[in-house]
């Protein structure tokens, strides 16, 4: 299952009617389950992947216009919606700017956003999912009021309000777009909390003496960590596509402003009128982060939950030594 | 659980309230009058203070609150600034059609989504939950419009074998059905974002799941592998759809702008979305009242859905 | 279609722009429409595309000042036409057909109006008679202030007296004499009749009674219609609104902007509608309506987007036909020449012109609007006809595209000019050769230009803009927002009032302004004019307006327009104009002109292809 270590003579599954073991086991386990290794991460294949195509895809975005020289202010109608061809190698939009070099400048937008709103987003609504979901009772019923309270209010308004108040500038976006998702993740996290407070090494744990924060800590977060990553990995996607959105509603920034979904936008208009290069590049390399993303984030997944029960199954192993009987 | 039930619905009225609350405020920090934006470029200084004694929008800001919702408790919900509708009449209108568009893609999702987020972790890392993975992945990236206007062009201009948008005239939601041609598409492009979320949630929680001891057990035990999937994988893979589809009751009601725009659909979300515009603020509160009434509601539904799926899971107390 | 003074409805956030096409001129890629060929058929009915957003609220034909929602007039110019109806075939001339009156003449050194109407019946079977005018006038007399179309100076506050000698005869006596043709074109064509057997009364379930002829009479009646044109629900069930005399009536509509005519039944004119059933239906985006298009099933009749104009190849595979229709109006950056900030820039002729010949109207006419549009040399659209053109305009106007011309004129008045910069202003002050009143050292030459998003091509006009006046140091910043939230947040500004932050707009693009007949710019450019929205005030160009309103000569007219396109009291833009997509078996709808382009179905008619 787990591309990491399964540790070698893993046991053999246990027999019928032995629960004497917790089933966690982890009090000490669980220890070992939230380090996430630099090594695992290196040698999963997929997290390798999906990093590298980030990296290459930052590297385009950044560097490439240190490379790539295009003029990405000054609107020539005359070269409107030229297809790729020398000078263009992927051709103009409908403002006569070079598609290459805006795919570029695009992508800056759009990956800083990106990552900033899924990052941000995951963290927040974590934590205070993960707070609310341990405390219980008063507080939880508070904080999670607060939470309907803010996924009721209609999000239009807010975004007609700040668009035509402000002038829309990236930053402002990434504020917006973090104030409008944070909740979802931490009513999700929440949830998962729930599910896992009755669980026995929860109560293990308290036996134990453990606090809450150290409960919270060093069980819950890693616990949630498959779906924190998930949602994560959905934040980044939502929040570039979010953009998109703005500009299809007419409340979005005004050039030279681009990111890739703008361009999308923009490009479909165009659909049936053939201009292909201003919809396919902007559309792949968007779905390209976007699963670059995914599979990073599936592999840190894999990593914890794998790691988690590999060292389950060792702790196991050695706590049932003298009480577990002979298998067969 | 009575009594966590009271104090649910006690809590509830409590965040409306408060949701009210801060829509009016947001509403009236809307830049511009909503009497220049309902009587267009030439309102005189005169024609707007007209207007805004006949609203009473001159009042100071908690007398406009509390005259509302003392109106909302009398079953009034205002009358819309353009064409003078009663804002009731405009939302029932609207939401039973909205209400059956998004039902119906959100039941596609599950039915789609679920299945296969167990699949994909029966299968984990290998071919199909790589395929299947991207493909959802791929089609969740790809912005609603634009895989609303391919497939617009593909079913519709090449094939011409469905409606490319609503005809007008939908006057019931029984006429939304006899042109259930058109229904097809719309369906079919607001389901494709929640199967991609159904899935994933599903698939890395169903992941959790079978990593656990007890699945272990019950496998060695030789319970079939279907009962081991469908009583405790799926059992707990739902939890977080449970709360997706809390989540999502809000969505059903404020409707979908993007899709209501392509599809010339006239649903909620459009209505929400030029009264905005409009500074119609009475259809904006309406709205807001119902969707804010639909998020507590959705959410309250899954939290006790929570502790039916895991007994486990208590209220209250620690 | 034709939209009145109202500029709030042309162009609306997700929906497209109403402008109609330029006159096929060599610019156009398609040409006006000839008829088309084939034996006609009786029956039918016929889908039109509206643009949403924008749809009809209120079907009293006299709207109140308030609601200056240009569709209403689509709604009710079916069921209630006006005295004066323009468009014959592609022209732009009155109708005889379709008009309320078989003769109208001028007297008394063209101060006294003499109508006949014409001996037609209410779909009730009650002739129409002076008495309806009387009514209509009467209202008007009283309300003129809660008009929307009311034009101050002109009807009704400019009638003396009006006696009716017979049954079917009006004598108007007019405080003035007038330009009969701007009389004509541009008041009558305002004013329809209305059934005074049926709507003279202050309550639904009241009688009907004279209570017109009293000013309090006339103000209870008129609110008392007001309140019921605008209750949306009974717009169908309201017995009032059946007693029409044009060649419509409403059978269906719902409050999304779906309408649906029938035939009147009783119509007395002789152009009666061929079509059984004509149904206007809206759209919420461009990307809709082309869809449908492009499927070819359920639209009759709509409007090309400009930017797929790529498509019409595909668009008569499937059965349609395209074609121009001109425009009636002028498209225009307004500039606020009382801005707090920028009001003492912008009021520099030499500021306002350098600003023109930096915007290559040539180039976004043709790769914004590719083709589709009139040029703006001037106040009037080229090619309106023969006797609006004057040789100034036709031959471009005084401002062609030139940014060696603008860089001069700056330089000449003492600012630096940096390309790409911004210019600074080196010599202050009010010498011939200075940067003008108002205007300190060091002042910089830039400006925001606000315009209305949700069309590509002004996306695309405005970059381009943008761009060009850059290249001689003009920095102008732009920012898009919704129609709705464009008008929420600015007013008219002039000289007597100017202050708040709705004044703090600088330029603004937002549409077009539409024309009468008779585009003289009264109500427009004259000092105070409603449609005034930046201020602009001289006596001489409110002399050379009441001229035209008042003298009837060419050169009249060419001294106006002239004036106004050398004075900028706006900076002027090219025009762009949606060509019409229609199925090639329904004939009527072109030729059309732009006046009654869309607005007479009763002209449609279905064909059977000649084999």
């Amino acid at each position: 299952m787990a591309t990491a270590e399964t540790a070698p003579g893993s046991a053999p599954p246990s027999p019928a009617g032995h629960t004497l073991a917790p089933e966690g086991g982890e009090i000490a386990a669980s220890g070992v389950g939230t380090q996430l290794s630099v090594r695992a991460f290196v040698t999963s294949k997929r997290a390798m992947t999906g990093t590298g195509i980030i990296v290459l895809l930052a590297l385009f975005c950044f560097v490439g216009p240190l490379l790539y020289h295009s003029n990405q202010v000054t609107v020539n109608l005359g070269i409107e919606n030229t297809p790729p061809g020398p000078g263009y190698p992927l051709g103009t939009d409908q403002y006569g700017i070079d598609v290459l070099g805006r795919l570029m400048a695009g992508g800056q937008s759009s990956l800083e956003l990106g990552f900033a709103v899924g990052i941000v987003t995951t963290v927040i609504g974590l934590l205070y999912g993960a707070v609310s979901g341990m405390a219980g009772g008063i507080v939880d019923a508070l904080m999670m009021r607060l939470v309907d309270t803010l996924l009721a209010v209609p999000t239009f308004i807010l975004l007609i309000i700040v668009a035509s108040m402000f002038s829309l500038t990236l930053p402002l976006i990434t504020l917006i777009l973090i104030a409008l998702a944070w909740p979802y993740t931490a009513r999700l996290i929440r949830g998962q909390v729930l599910a896992l407070r009755p669980r026995e090494f929860v109560q293990a744990a308290r036996t134990m003496g453990a606090t809450g924060r150290s409960i919270l800590i060093r069980h819950m977060v890693p616990n949630t960590l498959g779906i924190s990553v998930v949602t994560a990995t959905f934040s980044i996607a939502d929040s570039i596509y979010a953009l998109s959105a703005l500009s299809f509603l007419g409340i979005g920034p005004p050039p030279p402003f681009t990111d890739w979904g703008t361009m999308l936008t923009n490009g479909v208009d165009n659909l049936f009128n053939g201009y292909w290069w201003q919809v396919y590049p902007p559309l792949i390399v968007l779905v390209l982060v976007v699963v670059a993303f995914r599979q990073v984030g599936d592999a840190l997944n894999d990593i914890v939950s794998g790691q988690r029960t590999a060292a389950v199954r060792r702790r196991r192993f050695r706590l049932l030594p003298l009480s577990a009987p002979r298998d067969g | 659980m009575t009594w966590y039930l009271i104090r649910r619905a006690g809590q509830s009225i409590a965040v409306i309230i408060g949701v009210m609350i801060l829509t009016f405020i947001l509403l009236h920090l809307e830049p511009g009058s909503a009497a220049r934006s309902v009587l267009g470029l030439r309102a005189t200084p005169a024609r707007v203070a007209i207007f805004d004694s006949l609203y009473g929008l001159n009042k100071p800001l908690y007398q406009q609150f509390l005259i509302y919702v003392k109106q909302v408790f009398q079953g009034n919900l205002g009358i819309s600034y353009q064409g003078l509708q009663p804002v009731s009449t405009l939302i029932a209108e609207r939401l039973p059609r909205d209400a059956i568009l998004l039902g119906m893609s959100t039941l596609l999702a599950l039915l789609i989504g679920v299945p296969t987020g167990i699949y994909q972790a029966l299968r984990h890392n290998r071919l199909a939950d790589d395929v299947l993975a991207g493909t959802w992945f791929t089609l969740y990236s790809a912005p609603d419009f634009m895989e609303a206007l391919l497939l617009i062009a593909l079913v519709c201009v090449q094939l011409h074998l469905l409606p490319a948008a609503f005809p007008g005239g939908v006057a019931s939601v029984a006429g939304l059905f006899a042109d259930w041609p058109a229904l097809v598409l719309p369906v079919v492009v607001l389901s494709i974002n929640s199967v991609a979320g159904f899935s994933q949630y599903v698939r890395s929680t169903a992941l959790q799941t079978l990593a656990e001891d007890y699945i272990r057990v019950a496998r060695s035990k030789g319970m079939a592998e279907r009962l081991v999937l469908t009583r405790h994988v799926l059992r707990n893979s739902l939890l977080p759809v449970i709360t997706i589809l809390g989540l999502a009751l809000p969505d059903i009601v404020a409707g979908a702008v993007i899709a209501e725009a392509v599809f010339n659909f006239p649903g909620m979300g459009l209505l929400f979305w030029q009264s905005a515009l409009a500074h119609d603020f009475p259809v904006m509160l309406g709205g807001t009242l119902i969707i804010g009434a639909a998020t507590v509601l959705g959410n309250l539904a899954a939290d006790v859905a929570y502790s039916v799926l895991d007994p486990r899971i208590r209220y209250g107390n620690r | 279609m034709r939209i009145r003074h109202s500029l709030a409805t042309t162009v609306t956030a997700l929906a497209l722009a109403t402008a109609v096409a330029a006159c096929g001129g060599t610019t156009a890629k398609v040409g006006s429409g000839s008829a088309v060929k084939g034996t006609p058929e009786r029956g039918g009915t016929v889908t039109v595309a509206e643009p949403s957003g924008a749809s009809p609220d209120d079907i009293f034909p006299l709207p109140p000042s308030s609601n200056t929602n240009g569709y209403n007039e689509n709604l009710t110019i079916g069921e209630w036409p006006y005295l004066v109806n323009i468009g014959v075939g592609g022209n732009s001339e009155v109708n005889q057909q379709e008009s309320l009156y078989s003769s109208l003449t001028w007297s008394d050194n063209d101060s006294v109006i003499t109508i006949v109407l014409k001996p037609w019946k209410w779909s009730d079977g009650t002739p129409i008679t002076a008495r309806d005018f009387t009514f209509v006038y009467n209202l008007l007399k009283a309300n003129y202030n809660d008009w929307e179309a009311y034009d101050p100076g002109l009807f009704p506050t400019d009638v003396t007296k009006v006696t009716t000698p017979n049954l079917h005869t009006v004598v108007i006596d007019l405080n003035r004499s007038y330009n009969p043709s701007f009389y004509v074109d541009d008041v009558l064509t305002f004013v329809p009749l209305l059934p005074q057997h049926a709507w003279d009364k202050t309550s639904l379930t009241g009688t009907v009674g004279n209570y017109d002829e009293t000013t309090a009479g006339a103000r209870a009646v008129w609110n008392f219609l007001q309140k019921q044109g605008s209750n949306i629900g009974t717009f169908t069930t309201n017995p009032m609104w059946q007693v029409v005399d044009g060649p419509w009536t409403l059978s269906q509509f719902l409050n999304d902007g779906y309408y649906v005519w029938t035939p009147n039944k009783n119509y007395s004119g002789p152009a009666k509608p061929a079509l059984s059933k004509v149904i206007f239906t809206p759209f919420t985006t461009d990307a809709a309506e082309m869809d449908t298009l492009r499927s070819g099933t359920s639209l009759t009749v709509g409007l090309l987007p400009l930017n797929d104009v790529g498509q019409i190849r595909a668009l008569e595979h499937e059965g349609y036909s395209v074609a121009a229709v001109p425009t009636a109006g002028v498209a225009e950056i307004v500039p606020n020449l009382y801005n707090p900030v920028n009001g003492p820039l912008l009021r520099q002729l030499y500021i306002r012109q350098a600003m023109e010949y930096l915007i290559n109207r040539k180039q976004i006419l043709s790769d914004a609007f590719h083709g589709y549009g009139d040029p703006g040399n001037g106040p009037v659209p080229v090619n309106y006809g023969q006797q609006w053109d004057s040789p100034l305009e036709k031959a471009g106007g005084p401002y062609p595209y030139s940014p060696g011309k603008a860089e001069a004129l700056l330089k000449a008045h003492g600012w630096t000019v940096t390309p790409n910069g911004t210019d600074t202003c080196q010599q202050p002050g009010t010498g011939a050769s200075d940067c003008g009143a108002g205007v300190a050292a060091g002042q910089k030459l830039q400006f925001q230009l606000l315009y209305a998003s949700g069309s590509a091509y002004f996306d695309q006009q405005n970059a381009a803009i943008q761009t060009s006046e850059a290249l001689a140091g003009i920095h102008i910043v732009l920012k898009a927002e919704p129609f709705n939230t464009l008008v929420a947040t600015t007013a008219t500004c002039n000289a007597a009032s100017h202050s708040g932050s709705v004044c703090n707009w600088q330029l603004q693009q937002f549409g077009y302004q539409p024309y009468e007949p008779d585009p003289n710019g009264s109500g427009i450019f004259n000092t105070d004019a409603v449609s005034n929205y930046g201020g602009y005030s001289s006596p001489e160009m409110d002399q050379l307006v009441n001229q035209t309103e008042y003298g009837s000569s060419a050169s009249e007219f060419y001294a106006y327009e002239d004036y106004a396109a050398e004075q900028l009291p706006w900076l002027w833009l090219p025009d762009p104009s949606l060509p019409v997509v229609y199925k090639s078996n329904l004939a009527g709808v072109v030729p059309s002109s732009p006046f009654d382009f869309l607005l007479n179905p009763e002209a449609w008619y279905y064909v059977k292809p000649a084999a």
